[in-house]
């Protein structure tokens, strides 16, 4: 027996193979009195039942929170939430904001200065010194 | 968080939730996916109390005991499931939560959509695959069952992926593979990626979907998950030699024993499990049962198509680079072996090139021909280096020989399927 | 590319012809001036295409050839090792009828690359006979300190590793040998025993193939 195994973990992509969402569950906060909330109130009334039925991923729970402002907190799968706080938006504009959050993957946000981020290996391999013919300059 | 009433918006949604039938199996109508929580004021509906105490699980008609327990002792120990339950005190708290409050988890819910079953299965099996063993110990209301099944399918599906796939790997490398992708560290990650989470304690008033077992417990694995020697004493004792082709027979899927019965276990279940083994992380194994357990319950309601395409899409899709698994001990022998077997020349080493031998850091490129053939080349600070670099550069490109996309033998399942080509098989790995 | 084929006619190409590949360079940097402006920076950095990549003359369809620069993956299955049955094998044409003809032409080592010691180069003679090999036991059971492998290797004209396959030294001999090396090492310092260690750290990882 010359080969030994060393014991490695499988690495898991989101999206390769199957796509889980990230957003597991929006908490929704409003208030029945301040004037900030009417258009997360009406969101509530409105649209909410559309959204929710069309995500049947994310658990929402709907809240209120009286003399605050109105407030969307997405919680997501790797354990961290996003709030984003909606006082005197339309209807609309928390509709804008509640598909932000459920777009989101829960990281921190973060630059991307490269097109496409990837674990694979380069299709080309690692360039070497000592490897292809070059060419004269 | 707070309860209050919201008044105009909770009568339009209660009409949304699903009438509650305690022992229907299609009880999972598309409104109640409609994951929306609803926090009333109300305490839980009188009908509920009083039927608390007799819990029927929807799966009981589609999976019975018998079915994976077929010793003829445990015929006699069973008891129906009300009689069971009405063998707790009326005021005795259930050790998971009840079978129908399945229905109007919206976790549960949102987690059944967020892996995109299929409505053939019922919420109360997800939520029954959410209970551990060590939660509740009867058989009827946790996975074990479930896992077992599942267990089983997933392995079949890795193994015969990895085995057509690269027909050449050595035994010890597919235990490896195996086990990362469907061992217990793996699953683990799945169920966590899967947005899974943990109750604190187990018990009756936890939401159905959070995953249930117990911290405190020592957590059990069923015995049954492969073949305990009879020797699996003197192994541990007396440190006995364990050979590989032994391990294909013995042992459990990622070649590893499975530890000797003790003879005073500690009590963790009925007496139904008596064949159960302590695991040393409960949580780990927790989240891989439920893993597990779902994939038996895709099984056992939509089949082995679906089984197969969740498997390969949320399984055999995680990335593994083979290379990485290799240890080797003398890799240059290893391949005059190989050479010498497969009749090809004895291999040699020729320097291809070098730079700085004078130098601190030199670097030579040395390929391993056999015959005019070049079989492979690395790079080394020394010359001896870069040929066993080479060497084993070499051997993992024979064993990493992959036949490429070759359909596999649980293709010929389906009805209108081609005839089974035979794949390449290996006459074996390499004994020096 | 084709930008930069425009902005470069084909003209200026004729430097990268291998006959006039050196000489025409070396003077083009010994005439350049240097006071290195953007539109200078920018017009030095304007490299000609590969010439595989440029339209070849008849203007057809043609395969370009580039390998990458760098080392193969052993994802790649060499030739010789693919099985008789793969498609690939059969699909590779030029290296069949190679290895075919590699059967009835035997010594082909002088198309190889140069070897990498002259150890690598010499031929295993198998000169000791069965009785040298008794007599190599004997002398090493008798007296295994005047007799070591290396006496006994240059004795019967072989090599130590056959010389140690042949013979075991007696347990006393081996735990004389032991202590000594251990004497040797105690004298070491830390430099010394550290290189020593890490020596022994690098030689694991690369069986891992981790270095």
């Amino acid at each position: 027996m010359t080969v030994r195994a060393l014991e490695r973990i499988s690495v898991g992509q989101n999206g390769l193979g199957a796509f889980i969402l990230q957003c597991k569950k929006m908490d929704i906060h409003y208030c029945d009195q301040s004037g900030s909330s009417r258009g997360m109130n009406a969101f509530i009334k409105s649209q909410l039942s559309k959204f929710a039925s069309l995500h049947p991923q994310i658990e929402f729970a709907v809240s209120p929170r009286p003399r605050k402002h109105p407030v969307l907190i997405g919680h997501y799968i790797n354990g961290k939430q996003k709030s984003i706080c909606v006082k005197n938006m339309d209807s609309l504009q928390v509709l804008k904001k509640a598909e932000l959050l459920r777009d989101a993957s829960g990281e921190k946000t973060k630059r991307v200065n490269k097109p496409i981020t990837s674990i694979n290996e380069s299709v080309r391999g690692v360039w070497s010194p000592y490897h292809g013919k070059g060419m004269p300059v | 968080m707070k309860r209050i009433r919201i008044g105009q918006l909770s009568r339009q949604w209660l009409a949304t939730t699903p009438a509650r039938s305690p022992t229907t199996t299609t009880a999972t109508t598309t409104a109640s996916r409609v994951s929306i929580l609803l926090l009333l004021s109300r305490p839980a509906p009188a009908p509920t109390a009083l039927h608390a105490q007799i819990r029927c699980q929807s799966t009981t008609t589609a999976i019975t005991p018998e079915a994976i327990f077929d010793e003829p002792e445990s015929k006699e120990s069973k008891e129906p499931p009300e009689e069971s339950a009405s063998s707790h005190q009326a005021n005795s708290p259930l050790p998971s939560p009840h079978p129908d409050k399945a229905l109007r988890s919206a976790k549960l819910a949102s987690l059944h959509a967020r892996l995109s079953l299929s409505s053939k299965i019922p919420l109360p099996t997800l939520a029954r695959a959410l209970v551990d063993p060590s939660a509740d110990a009867h058989p009827y209301f946790n996975n074990a069952n479930l896992a077992y099944v599942g267990a089983s399918r997933l392995q079949y599906h890795t193994s015969e992926w990895l085995v057509t796939r690269y027909p050449r790997l050595p035994m010890d490398i597919i235990f490896a593979a195996m086990k990362s992708f469907a061992g217990e560290p793996a699953l683990h990650r799945v169920a966590r990626s899967w947005g899974v989470e943990a109750a604190g304690a187990p018990g009756e008033e936890v939401d159905p979907g959070y995953l249930q077992f117990a911290k405190d417990k020592p957590s059990v694995m069923m015995h049954k998950w492969g073949y305990a020697r009879a020797e699996a004493k003197e192994l541990v004792k007396y440190k006995w030699r364990r050979g590989m082709s032994s391990r294909v027979v013995f042992d459990d899927p990622f070649g590893n024993t499975i530890p000797p019965k003790k003879t005073n276990e500690v009590e963790v279940s009925d007496a139904r499990n008596t064949k159960e083994l302590l695991m040393e992380d409960a949580e780990k194994n927790a989240h891989a049962n439920f893993v597990r357990a779902v994939i038996g319950a895709i099984y056992l309601h939509c089949g082995s198509d679906t089984t197969k395409t969740f498997v390969k899409s949320h399984i055999l899709s995680r990335q593994l680079d083979l290379s990485n698994l290799f240890e080797f001990d003398l890799p240059e022998r290893e391949l005059t072996r190989l050479c010498d077997r497969e009749n090809f020349d004895p291999p040699v080493a020729r320097l291809l090139s070098e730079t700085g031998r004078l130098s601190r850091t030199p670097v030579y490129v040395v390929g391993i021909y056999s015959g005019r053939d070049k079989l492979s080349e690395a790079a080394g600070a020394n010359l001896l280096v870069a040929k066993r670099a080479a060497a084993i550069n070499a051997l993992k490109a024979w064993y990493l020989y992959s036949p490429g996309h070759v359909g596999l033998p649980s293709d010929t399942f389906a009805e209108d399927a081609a005839p089974w080509k035979p794949a390449y098989v290996d006459i074996g790995e390499i004994i020096s | 590319m084709e930008t930069r084929q425009v902005l470069r006619p084909l003209g200026s190409l004729k430097h990268t012809t291998p006959s006039s590949a050196v000489t025409p360079v070396f003077r083009s940097v010994a005439s350049r001036r240097h006071q290195s402006t953007t539109s200078r920076t920018k017009k030095a950095l304007k490299l000609p295409p590969h010439p595989d990549f440029l339209t070849p003359q008849s203007g057809q369809n043609h395969v370009i050839f580039n390998p990458p620069a760098a080392a193969p993956s052993v994802y790649h299955t060499p030739f010789k090792f693919l099985p008789k049955s793969d498609p690939r094998r059969q699909a590779n044409l030029s290296q069949l009828l190679r290895s075919s003809s590699d059967l009835h032409t035997s010594s082909r080592s002088t198309e190889l690359p140069p070897p990498m010691s002259k150890l690598e180069m010499r031929e295993r003679k198998y000169n000791v006979t069965k009785e040298q090999v008794e007599e190599m036991r004997q002398l090493r059971a008798a007296d295994p300190a005047t007799w070591s492998v290396l006496k006994l290797a240059e004795k019967f004209n072989c090599r130590p590793y056959f010389v140690m396959i042949c013979c075991k030294a007696s347990p006393e001999h081996k735990e004389m040998e032991n202590k000594r090396l251990e004497d040797i090492k105690s004298r070491w310092g830390t430099i010394r025993t550290k290189a020593r260690e890490e020596r022994q750290k690098r030689k694991e990882l690369l069986l891992r193939g981790a270095l």
